[in-house]
């Protein structure tokens, strides 16, 4: 047996079975944020858990596959040019998974903050292009409101704009991620374990 | 049970139009007026939008679709035409505030960008069955896999929210508070979304066992369940989409070379 290789995927039934499931989590999380009135998105669980469970394809492939179902039909369109942003951030939280940096909260609280980096990286370049800058979120667009009234240029104002809303985001996402795979079974996880060895008897 | 999918089939011309001319039409639509690169073009391919919502009967629930972007293209006027950096030439003031043309005019443009957006997408999003564009995708050469992901959203969603409904009744029976403070509301995430997430991926596990039983790994020639009814002019409507696009960018690039 190789060694161990962290983009290691399987594609057998179980991880396609896993992909809209994943998808679905995520939507079920935009929901219950919105019934509670929380000021979060908490729409990337269940790509994070595709990440933890499946590995970083698994993983950008649910972030991914999200965001593209959902703009081409439920008319939320503009979640689709965030696909590349869901797409590394499912990336990054399966290497950071697969190198172990799940297995103990305070591990997983620096996987929050290397998703909530990613999503600023990539969503900051999207937001200024396709909204000049902002993100629709009130206090995010308050503080590029003030950043911008003080004359800071275009980029920094929408950076702060992006952090102010998405690492507190990605930091609760990730915590309840880990809760979630720490109630997960063992049969269940032992599915998606790509360093398994089958034994076979023929 | 609930879809979360916008499709309704109205019996307008529109719901017969294959998915593929719909996707051609949107790629034209958005792609083409950032290449023309005036606002006549966004405002020309808005009017297009609208024109052909109205002839399939979908302009009321497509305004359902963009009303909620008004209030942040409201804001991106406010914060453009006060603030932007480029912001030279007043424009109008209410009392105090000035508000600039240079900042009013990205404004309108960021703005035309997201209605535009939103309107093409609008057409396919209310007017095609996402099983079918699933379908349509399976038999023009992409993964049956991918296929499967798509239509088992469509499943899965609904089997989700009526888990998410139980579980909420269930946690409120034993008295946690789903209303209250910022701190109350956030405490009562996580009761409520465990239960439903665990429970969606444990039954993964038997949708694994069931599809596999079922030949879902299985290789070979695969038979549909459902047919798609041709509609007459999709080919030549695609094709001279295409063109459009392409033309669009050959002006532009005249225009540069000159």
């Amino acid at each position: 047996m190789e060694g161990k290789n962290i983009f290691r995927t399987k594609f057998d039934v179980a991880s396609i079975v896993l992909i809209p499931a994943c998808i679905g989590i995520n939507y079920i999380g935009k929901l219950f944020a919105s019934a509670l009135k929380l000021p979060l998105w908490l729409d990337s669980i269940g790509t994070c858990l595709g990440a933890c469970l499946g590995g970083p394809i698994i993983g950008g492939i649910c972030g991914a596959a999200n965001n593209l179902i959902y703009g081409l039909t439920t008319g939320d369109s503009i979640t689709l040019i965030y696909a590349l942003t869901s797409l590394f951030i499912g990336f990054f939280v399966g290497i950071m998974a697969r190198a172990g940096f799940m297995k103990s909260f305070p591990k997983s609280l620096l996987t929050a903050l290397v998703a909530g980096g990613v999503a600023i990286v990539i969503s900051t370049p999207l937001n200024i292009v396709f909204w000049g800058g902002q993100t629709g979120n009130v206090w995010g667009d308050a503080v590029f409101a003030a950043s911008q009234a003080a004359s800071l240029p275009l980029w920094l104002s929408s950076l702060f704009d992006e952090i102010i809303v998405d690492v507190p985001d990605k930091i609760i996402t990730l915590i309840l991620t880990f809760i979630i795979l720490k109630a997960l079974p063992d049969k269940l996880t032992a599915l998606y374990d790509a360093d398994d060895e089958v034994e076979r008897l023929d | 049970m609930k879809s979360i999918s916008l499709y309704r089939d109205n019996g307008t011309w529109l719901c017969r139009v294959h998915p593929f001319t719909k996707l051609m039409y949107i790629a034209a639509a958005i792609l083409c007026p950032p290449i023309l690169g005036s606002l006549w073009a966004y405002a020309a391919a808005i009017v297009v939008d609208i024109i052909i919502l109205v002839s399939a009967k979908s302009l009321k629930r497509a305004k359902n679709l963009i009303i909620f972007s008004f209030t942040i293209i409201l804001t991106i006027f406010i914060i453009k035409g006060l603030f932007d950096a480029e912001n030279a030439t007043p424009a109008f003031a209410i009392g105090p505030a000035v508000f600039y043309k240079e900042g009013l005019m990205k404004a309108l443009r960021t703005g035309a960008v997201i209605i535009n957006m939103l309107l093409s997408f609008s057409i396919l999003v209310l007017t095609s069955k996402p099983e079918d564009i699933a379908d349509e995708m399976e038999r023009h050469g992409f993964s049956p896999r991918l296929s499967y992901v798509i239509s088992s959203v469509f499943s899965i969603i609904p089997q989700m929210m009526g888990t998410m409904d139980t579980i909420t009744d269930a946690q409120r029976s034993r008295g946690m508070e789903t209303e209250g403070s910022l701190g109350k509301r956030m405490k009562a995430f996580i009761p409520l979304i465990t239960p439903v997430v665990t429970s969606s991926l444990i039954n993964t596990r038997e949708r694994a066992i069931a599809l596999e039983v079922r030949g879902f790994g299985g290789k070979g020639k695969r038979s549909y369940l459902r047919t798609w009814q041709k509609h007459r002019g999709d080919k030549a409507m695609t094709i001279s989409l295409a063109i459009l696009i392409i033309l669009a960018s050959i002006w532009r690039v005249i225009v540069w070379l000159i």
